[in-house]
């Protein structure tokens, strides 16, 4: 449980990580927003700094003015009273000394002290008004220090004021000294609260921030504006770009307006317009050269007949003339039906080529297909002394297939292992599973060297140029083979190995399923050496042996 | 025999000459049809590609008069050509280049003698054919076949009740014994279609089974 949600913590961490590696927007609004966040905050403590100091000195100003003023009233206000020589009138020019501060400064927090240095003993004690939230322990000795000892200036000092709730309220406490004439004289003590400057400076700070926060979002917002006008026609360039790689080659941008951003839209369609006009050519010269080997293909046609009839006739007609001519019109005869066949093959590969093939699929059982073949076949093995074995599919072998075309496969397979297996039994394999059907052609001759088995189906290729070729065919065979099988969805593919074999797999799918598992394995299971190949292939099952000598040929 | 190519046409003149048939040529499109007219021969091969008019045209202005049998010879098998060609009324095709023995099989199966098998006269639905005479009529309206198309409805009535792969006819009517283009009768059925059915979306004479090939309607 733990593990699931650490992990999903870890993808929301993830994320923006990603955005942050792969989004330019997010990265862009990311350093804008962080970036006037220093900066705001750095002006704010500033300008709340220095509008509290501002807003502190100004009020000081005020404090110590307004002091000097009720401390003046005051003190002119006893010096004209008679000097007062009893007691209770002592006590009563205190108290008025009071009311007369109090009533000419704003404040009721006042104390007053009397200097025990410079007074008589009748001097009446400290005075304040009851009940207020300023005592003497508040008080520095400092401050009363130098208010006893310099009379003839005002001193001050910041002070914490208990308020309401006992939250300490900033204020400013201002001494003097203040004179009962023939008596002694007073340190007295006015405490103002700061309260109303804490308050707006408060207001203030508040503001800042308040305006600070909203100009975060609204440069973000600037930046995510800005950004994405620019993003947008970026990823509009990549989207693009993508389909043009995907082979679109009708993707182009919309362009808007003279700015860089259609600038790179221009360069981008002028780009794509280039790159379509070139594939066209090419496709185009493609296209003349394929329809130029079918143009030729088909002249050499008419041609073609002629000699051929020609050479038929010729030929039909050998037995009256002398040796050498005999020889001549029958080299004849066999050279223009190779040169047919070489141009049909021809054509074939160009009708691949051009993509013109069209299948004509009947529901066919492979089985029967390879059996006509192998039927059809069995002159030209018994001709190389060669054993077909052949071993139909076990159930339900039947797939929608191109018959012409999968027999012409399969002749050629099998032609083949006739020609190059060395006079062994050949294994003729068709095997069935629910996706795909199989044929293997295996024989046991003198097989191939892999670099070779991989170019077998190159158009015109030999493995070995100075080999007899028996049975004549147009080095175009299993080019066509593979293109056959390819037009079915199918593959054929081969195996083989210098002096043990060869094996060729055509694999089929069942009508559009996709093959999953191919019904025969491409490496043979049995290695048998050549020489034992009559040991080999005793099938189990349905075998078919043609090795009798076939009848005379229609 | 039309042809344009006059060494292709002297050497099939030579092959058929030496198989005892007499030939006679005609080079140029334009002037085929009149040759035609004046020549009467028993059989017309018929080069596609022709300057002055092609082959088709031809084809199908010979098949307005006649039902004389009609091969064509073309160097494209793939095309729409051979379609086109077998719609205009040609009774079957060779592709370029040719075996002569086989072109000469061709021509003697489409010469032969139609040998009449069972009775005289067939049934299918309300069409009769009299095999002797060579004629099939419908009530007593005489519909005119080519002898192809005679010969494809005759094999199909002899047997009403056998169904007829496309390959059985092929090789009944055209003589190939190997798998040739089975187009050939598909298009073929198509011609006789429109001459003996009444109507031949719904056709009655000549079914077809689906996924086997052909067989004779049931007699009416």
């Amino acid at each position: 449980m733990s593990g699931t949600l650490g992990g999903r913590l870890l993808s929301l961490a993830r994320r923006p990580m990603r955005a942050w590696r792969h989004s330019l927007l997010f990265r862009t609004v990311v350093i804008a927003a962080g970036a006037t966040t220093v900066a705001i905050v750095i002006g704010t403590v500033w300008a709340t700094l220095a509008i509290q100091s501002d807003l502190f000195d100004a009020r000081k100003d005020q404090v110590l003015a307004e002091t000097k003023r009720a401390v003046d009233f005051t003190q002119t206000s006893v010096n004209q009273q008679p000097t007062a020589t009893d007691r209770a009138a002592i006590q009563q020019l205190g108290n008025s000394m009071l009311r007369n501060l109090a009533a000419s400064s704003s404040t009721d927090l006042i104390l007053g002290f009397p200097i025990a240095e410079v007074s008589t003993p009748d001097i009446p004690s400290a005075f304040n008004i009851y009940n207020i939230p300023l005592a003497e322990p508040m008080l520095t000795d400092g401050l009363r220090e130098q208010v006893r000892t310099r009379p003839e200036t005002q001193w001050y000092q910041s002070i914490a004021l208990p308020g309401v709730d006992n939250r300490p309220v900033p204020g400013i406490v201002v001494g003097q000294q203040l004179e009962m004439p023939n008596v002694g004289f007073y340190e007295v003590y006015l405490a103002y609260p700061l309260d109303d400057v804490a308050e707006t400076v408060r207001f203030v700070q508040g503001a800042l921030w308040a305006m600070g926060l909203a100009l975060v979002v609204i440069v973000g917002g600037i930046v995510w504006l800005v950004m994405r006008s620019i993003a947008t026609p970026v990823s509009d360039v990549s989207r693009a770009s993508a389909r043009l790689a995907a082979g679109d080659l009708s993707a182009r941008l919309e362009v808007t307006g003279e700015n860089e951003l259609a600038t790179l839209a221009r360069a981008f369609n002028r780009m794509a317009d280039s790159l379509e006009n070139q594939i066209r050519e090419l496709a185009e010269l493609s296209l003349v050269q394929q329809r130029f080997v079918s143009d030729v293909s088909h002249e050499l046609r008419t041609p073609l007949t002629t000699i051929r009839l020609a050479a038929g006739v010729l030929h039909g007609e050998r037995e009256g003339f002398d040796p050498i001519t005999a020889r001549s019109a029958e080299l004849l005869y066999d050279q223009v039906a190779r040169f047919e066949v070489l141009l049909a093959d021809l054509l074939e590969i160009s009708r691949y080529d051009a993509g013109s093939v069209e299948l004509s699929l009947e529901e066919i059982s492979m089985s029967d297909v390879a059996e006509q073949v192998a039927e059809a076949l069995r002159q030209v093995a018994w001709e190389h002394d060669t054993e077909l074995h052949f071993t139909g599919a076990v159930g339900d072998d039947v797939i929608p297939m191109d018959p012409r075309r999968v027999r012409r496969i399969l002749r050629n397979l099998v032609g083949n292992a006739i020609e190059h297996g060395e006079e062994h039994p050949i294994d003729i394999t068709v095997a069935q599973n629910e996706t795909a059907v199989a044929v293997g052609v295996r024989d046991r001759g003198l097989g191939m060297r892999p670099e070779h088995a991989a170019r077998v189906f190159d158009r015109f290729w030999r493995a070995d140029p100075s080999r007899k070729r028996t049975l004549g065919g147009s080095g175009l065979g299993l080019a066509i083979a593979l293109g056959d099988a390819k037009l079915h969805g199918g593959t054929i593919e081969v195996w083989s190995e210098l002096g043990v074999g060869t094996h060729f797999v055509v694999t089929l799918p069942r009508g559009e399923q996709t093959i999953i598992e191919p019904p025969i394995r491409l490496e043979p299971l049995e290695r048998i050496a050549p020489a034992d190949g009559s040991a080999a292939g005793s099938s189990t099952r349905e075998t078919l042996v043609v090795m009798h000598e076939p009848e005379d040929d229609a | 025999m039309v042809d344009d190519d006059t060494a292709l046409a002297e050497m099939i003149g030579i092959v058929l000459t030496g198989d005892g048939f007499e030939t006679s040529f005609c080079a140029d499109g334009a002037l085929a049809i009149d040759a035609w007219r004046v020549q009467k021969p028993d059989l017309v091969l018929l080069d596609l590609m022709l300057p002055g008019k092609d082959g088709i045209a031809i084809c199908r202005e010979i098949r307005e008069e006649s039902g004389v049998p009609i091969i064509m010879l073309t160097a494209r098998s793939d095309t729409t050509d051979v379609v086109s060609g077998l719609e205009a009324g040609a009774d079957d095709y060779m592709v370029k280049p040719f075996n002569p023995k086989e072109l000469v099989a061709r021509i003697r199966t489409r010469l032969r003698p139609l040998s009449p098998e069972g009775g005289k006269t067939l049934r299918v639905a309300d069409v009769e054919i009299d095999v002797v005479a060579h004629e099939v009529r419908r009530g007593g309206e005489t519909i005119a076949l080519t002898p192809l198309e005679f010969e494809l409805l005759v094999a199909l009535a002899s047997k009403p009740q056998q169904v007829f792969t496309r390959e059985q006819l092929l090789e009944q009517v055209w003589g190939y014994h190997y798998k040739a283009d089975t187009r050939l009768v598909n298009v073929h059925v198509q011609r006789l279609r429109s001459k003996v059915e009444l109507d031949p979306d719904n056709p009655r004479v000549v079914m077809t089974v689906r996924g086997v090939g052909y067989r004779a309607g049931a007699t009416a």
